[in-house]
């Protein structure tokens, strides 16, 4: 970590294939220690930013700047070793389903550190406890529930050390107990690791919970950014309508459908 | 070098017509074949996968591979054996038999039989993989899935057909001598006319054969796997097509290969 050099920082990112533009010069900033949400509607481009953000994807135009790094204009094989300063959560967790819950922590410290058998059964241990799984060393993926997997995910991007953590829709698909246990996870992990999150997701309450910061695209583009207070005051017309859309404060006020179908238009 | 070519995404562009498609596909299959060679020599072998490969490989496909060629074996005979025995050929029988398995019957069948049975999991595998972002996972973690998965195919591939070359071969001339027995053509007289009319480089010729449809149906089956994209339904759509493309190929080479190997013979 160089002082003054932030964590992730995307300059004029543009993602375009078969001539449609995806991202429309994304400038995205994130410091160490802060918690970035990535707030936007199905199809607005956002997980294709982090995969740029993690160099999975080659941006069609602009810079991606990994702790320092350009990661932009290299090949695959020379952003691999780049790839370790990051992890990733993927959002139906993509644990290796032939492989034990131990043997896909241990997945990338097998193959990149030079450690004794020993040492390696430590670090599995150690990751499974932080997520709060303990006594699943032995069981295969499919025995696990979706929570589970998610965080079991989390433990295999945290077992090799990284500084910076991307979660790609930690919370979809999950029960709002669950939710709320991953939320608390992430939250838990940057007070105690001091790790630097970006977590994109479209469960505004999640984000709200977790984040330091929020950034809403949509359709590719940075609409709106700032802390989830002051979002949340935004009277920026399409963040109103996704805030309103997505979420309700309290229960009073989720509406039942039904009673609004033939008025959405006044919605 | 864009290995990028090799894992279309959902995000990557799309090819347009017949001909961009199938410049794609020798594209990507160029882009793997180099990328498999260079991490061979430069990166880890991953011995458990490679293991694994080959006994799913070999070891799992010897008996169907040895069932089909000694059926093969079989009716070969029984078409040779009616026709030798009936002008007065029958000591051809087995030299007959012996030179069509090892240069022709024995190399396709195993060619054949892998693809069906390892060409398709392969390219499911894969593709599953790949729809279920575990390749990416890969990525993520800083493993090269064409190290991780590609290398141990191609080289359990290399290392297996071979062998399983000569189990079709024995298969077959074990079927076809059943057959000839049948007939009234002795054992001594079956070996005898092997002896005489196959030459050892019938049986390398056909070997070397098996070195190249492996790499065939391993490349082919690992860079439509990898491709897949769209689902369910493109982990179908991958798994027909490395089948029907590893096949279509091997047949091809196959003509080239006899061309080059046994026609000047």
């Amino acid at each position: 970590m160089k002082a003054g050099v932030p964590a992730l920082e995307t300059r004029q990112l543009v993602y375009a294939v078969d001539g449609k533009v995806i991202l429309k010069g994304i400038d995205l900033r994130v410091e160490y220690g802060e918690v970035v949400g990535i707030m936007g509607a199905s199809g607005s481009g956002k997980t294709t930013l982090l995969k740029c953000l993690c160099g999975l994807l080659k941006p069609t135009s602009g810079e991606v700047w990994v702790e320092g790094v350009n990661i932009a204009p290299l090949s695959e094989r020379e952003r691999m070793p780049l790839r370790l300063r990051l992890g990733i959560v993927f959002q139906d967790a993509a644990l290796f389903d032939y492989l034990t819950v131990y043997e896909n922590v241990a997945f990338g410290v097998e193959r990149h550190r030079k450690l004794s058998r020993e040492q390696v059964r430590q670090i599995v241990r150690e990751r499974l406890a932080w997520v709060g799984l303990e006594g699943v060393e032995h069981l295969y993926p499919s025995q696990l529930s979706g929570g589970m997997r998610k965080r079991v995910g989390l433990a295999r991007a945290l077992a090799m050390d990284p500084h910076i953590v991307l979660f790609d829709e930690p919370t979809s698909g999950l029960d709002p107990v669950n939710a709320y246990q991953v939320d608390r996870l992430i939250v838990r992990l940057n007070r105690e690791l001091n790790l630097t999150a970006v977590v994109v997701s479209h469960d505004v309450v999640s984000l709200m919970r977790t984040c330091s910061r929020i950034v809403m695209i949509e359709a590719g583009q940075i609409i709106a950014e700032g802390t989830p207070e002051t979002i949340r005051q935004l009277e920026h017309p399409q963040v109103r309508a996704f805030l309103r859309m997505a979420s309700s404060e309290t229960l009073d006020d989720v509406p039942w459908l039904g009673y609004n179908i033939g008025q959405e238009a006044q919605v | 070098m864009r290995e990028e070519l090799v894992w279309l995404d959902e995000e990557s562009p799309r090819a347009r017509n017949a001909v961009q498609a199938s410049l794609e596909f020798v594209g990507a299959l160029g882009v793997l074949l180099f990328a498999s060679i260079r991490g061979l020599f430069s990166g880890r072998l991953e011995w458990r996968e490679t293991l694994h490969q080959m006994a799913f490989i070999g070891a799992a496909s010897a008996p169907i591979v040895a069932l089909t060629s000694a059926f093969t074996g079989a009716v070969v005979t029984l078409y040779s054996a009616s026709l030798f025995v009936e002008v007065g050929g029958g000591n051809f029988v087995g030299g007959a038999l012996a030179v069509a398995m090892f240069r022709e019957l024995a190399p396709i069948l195993t060619g054949i039989m892998v693809t069906a049975r390892c060409g398709s999991a392969i390219a499911a595998q894969l593709g599953t993989m790949k729809i279920t972002e575990q390749i990416d996972a890969l990525r993520a973690l800083a493993v090269s899935p064409i190290q991780y998965l590609v290398i141990p195919r191609v080289l359990a591939s290399l290392v297996m057909f071979p062998m399983l070359g000569m189990i079709a071969n024995f298969a077959g001339i074990v079927g076809g001598w059943v057959v000839a027995d049948a007939f009234g053509i002795g054992l001594s007289s079956f070996l005898q006319s092997i002896r005489l009319l196959a030459e050892p480089f019938d049986l390398i010729g056909g070997l070397i054969k098996t070195l190249v449809f492996a790499l065939i149906v391993s490349l082919v089956s690992a860079q439509q796997g990898l491709a897949a994209r769209g689902g369910a339904v493109g982990v179908g759509r991958a798994t027909t097509r490395a089948v029907v493309l590893s096949m279509v190929l091997i047949f091809a080479a196959n003509y080239f290969l006899a061309d080059l190997l046994f026609a000047k013979r």
